[in-house]
């Protein structure tokens, strides 16, 4: 993600184990009219900020959606996918270290920005929806991450 | 027209048949209904938006499928699809896709295979498969711009060895060299991208034969 | 509800080899029916923010035999702790859980085992297929002294794939190493194989 190199993960198994569940999760998903991975949130987002943004999302998504989306009664095949996909976060935020620069401050109140769009449009739904809502759009937030992705 | 809504069966199967961005919305008529004069209507949805939209060229038609190409052509958004039978006063409840995702979910198509052979060798050419347009004057688009991490898997057999071997390349040109002369090699190609699973359209087998050895042909005279 | 009078298993351990892990423990002996046994696992995750949660082994919830492949489970590099318990009827054993977190950064890498073929002056290997999580890196040259190795990443094995065109009258060969970027570790190279393409030498 820019400046921080994330190696050892494969997002081939993210990918699988969302695929697995897409249809099951997304139609659970009823508010089709609100998209919380807005265009103005991801896409064109320079290589520097790429990383304060993807930090801040996969940390959001490893406390609050998936961690909620445990407690919830769910299907095997859900709480499969769920498990490799946050064990595989908790690996990449573990990699991505975000520079503390003074100069990187301007970069990270934009990224910072660009991830309260995400969270208020989150906060503003119903917590279950939301949680559906959340976990239905990771490929949006997949294929933002495999475009920046660096691998071995 | 007003009709009484579950008054019929809903249409089946809907789905999107996407190749090269090119997405076509494609249903199977009510179960009980083969043969009647149905008509269907479709409308679509972009998600995250607020209100679903009609395609006046698919609003009451007896075909079974939509084009909605046009209507789903930013591949960076996400899209819903519903279709409704009509017959007579009645009309079916709608029948809705899964969301779709084109960049994820379209196939890419094979790319345009040209095999020009030498005496020993066989030139293999490759012209990328190009994204749907609207008109056929737009500019062209190759699958390759969109996705940067495209790959080609080029699989060759020599027919008299019985011998398959393949290749994996990105540039769309390839050489084989030191073939065995007079000799009918068959030629197929794939284009695949890594990221979620993706339907993979094969391009056709092409033989061609490789030429006589001219250095035999010689001693023969 | 089963309160815990069964005996739970013991020596609970991982084998683990080139990327497929083997949970296996002692077979609890009892008389009578066949015993049963449940494997559960907890991710990293699972152990941080949701220690209550322990996911069912996808193969082995139940199973009779004393040994349960995990491979299927453990889908990402981070520890994961594994436990598991007697069954029979509505009787179960206490869980028994695995000493220390099992990573499978800790696979054995094995050499690959490949097949090194000629299709006329084409050099073409076939690797062995060890699963999607697998690449190669195969070096290859022609042998005569001070030869230049050459080296190419297979992305999967199961399939032949075209190294060279050799020229008449030499040898060449071929080593590999597996790769598995998920755990970022490779293999040693396997042992060289060599083949010979027939003709003479081509003039200049």
């Amino acid at each position: 993600f820019g400046p921080c190199q994330v190696k050892g993960v494969v997002l081939s198994e993210l990918w699988k184990a969302f695929w697995a569940v897409k249809n099951t999760v997304q139609a659970q998903d009823n508010i089709t009219s609100i998209r919380l991975l807005k265009p103005e949130v991801l896409p064109n987002i320079s290589d520097a900020e790429s990383c304060f943004v993807a930090h801040a999302l996969l940390k959001f998504y490893l406390n609050v959606v998936f961690k909620n989306y445990y407690n919830k009664r769910v299907e095997f095949k859900i709480l499969k996918s769920l498990s490799t996909l946050a064990n595989n976060f908790i690996l990449i935020i573990s990699k991505l270290q975000p520079s503390q620069e003074n100069e990187m401050f301007a970069i990270k109140e934009s990224a910072h920005r660009r991830f309260l769009l995400f969270q208020r449009a989150f906060k503003q739904l119903d917590i279950e929806a939301a949680l559906a809502k959340a976990f239905g759009e990771m490929d949006i937030l997949l294929t933002w991450m495999e475009k920046f992705y660096h691998q071995l | 027209a007003t009709c009484v809504s579950g008054g019929l069966p809903q249409p089946t199967n809907i789905t999107f048949i996407s190749i090269n961005m090119q997405n076509i919305l494609r249903w199977n008529p009510p179960a009980e209904l083969q043969g009647a004069e149905v008509t269907y209507t479709v409308q679509y949805f972009i998600y995250g938006q607020k209100k679903w939209l009609s395609k006046p060229e698919c609003r009451n038609i007896n075909r079974t499928y939509c084009d909605l190409s046009v209507e789903t052509s930013d591949y960076e958004h996400q899209y819903y699809a519903k279709v409704k039978a009509m017959w007579e006063t009645n009309c079916s409840r709608w029948a809705e896709t899964t969301r779709f995702y084109p960049f994820l979910e379209t196939q890419i198509g094979p790319p345009e295979v040209a095999l020009t052979t030498g005496e020993k060798s066989i030139s293999i050419t490759l012209t990328a498969p190009e994204k749907w347009k609207r008109n056929p004057e737009d500019s062209t688009v190759f699958m390759q711009q969109i996705y940067p991490n495209l790959k080609y898997n080029v699989s060759v057999y020599n027919t008299k060895s019985k011998r398959m071997w393949s290749q994996s390349i990105t540039n769309h040109t390839l050489v084989l060299s030191w073939l065995e002369p007079s000799t009918l090699y068959c030629v197929q190609v794939e284009a695949f991208i890594p990221g979620p699973p993706r339907l993979i359209q094969p391009s056709h087998k092409q033989c061609v034969s490789t030429l006589e050895d001219q250095a035999s042909a010689l001693k023969v005279r | 509800n089963g309160v815990a009078v069964l005996p739970a298993p013991q020596n609970l351990s991982v084998h683990s080899t080139n990327m497929k892990h083997l949970l296996t423990w002692s077979p609890v002996i009892l008389p009578g029916e066949m015993t049963f046994y449940s494997v559960e696992y907890q991710g990293e995750y699972e152990s941080l923010y949701t220690s209550h949660v322990w996911i069912p082994s996808s193969s082995c919830s139940p199973t009779n035999g004393s040994e349960c492949d995990i491979t299927d489970d453990i889908t990402a590099t981070v520890p994961y702790n594994l436990r598991v318990r007697t069954t029979r009827d509505s009787q179960t054993s206490a869980w028994s859980t695995l000493e220390h977190p099992f990573n499978r950064n800790s696979t054995v890498l094995m050499p690959p085992r490949m097949e090194v073929t000629k299709d006329g002056f084409h050099l073409v290997l076939e690797l062995e297929d060890l699963g999607p999580q697998f690449e190669f890196l195969v070096v290859y040259w022609r042998r005569e002294p001070g030869a230049k190795e050459h080296a190419k990443v297979v992305r999967r094995g199961g399939i032949p794939v075209h190294l060279e065109t050799m020229d008449a009258g030499a040898a060449y060969c071929v080593k590999a190493q597996a790769l598995v970027k998920t755990i970022g570790r490779h293999s040693a190279f396997s042992q060289a194989k060599c083949v010979e393409v027939q003709g003479e030498s081509l003039p200049l």
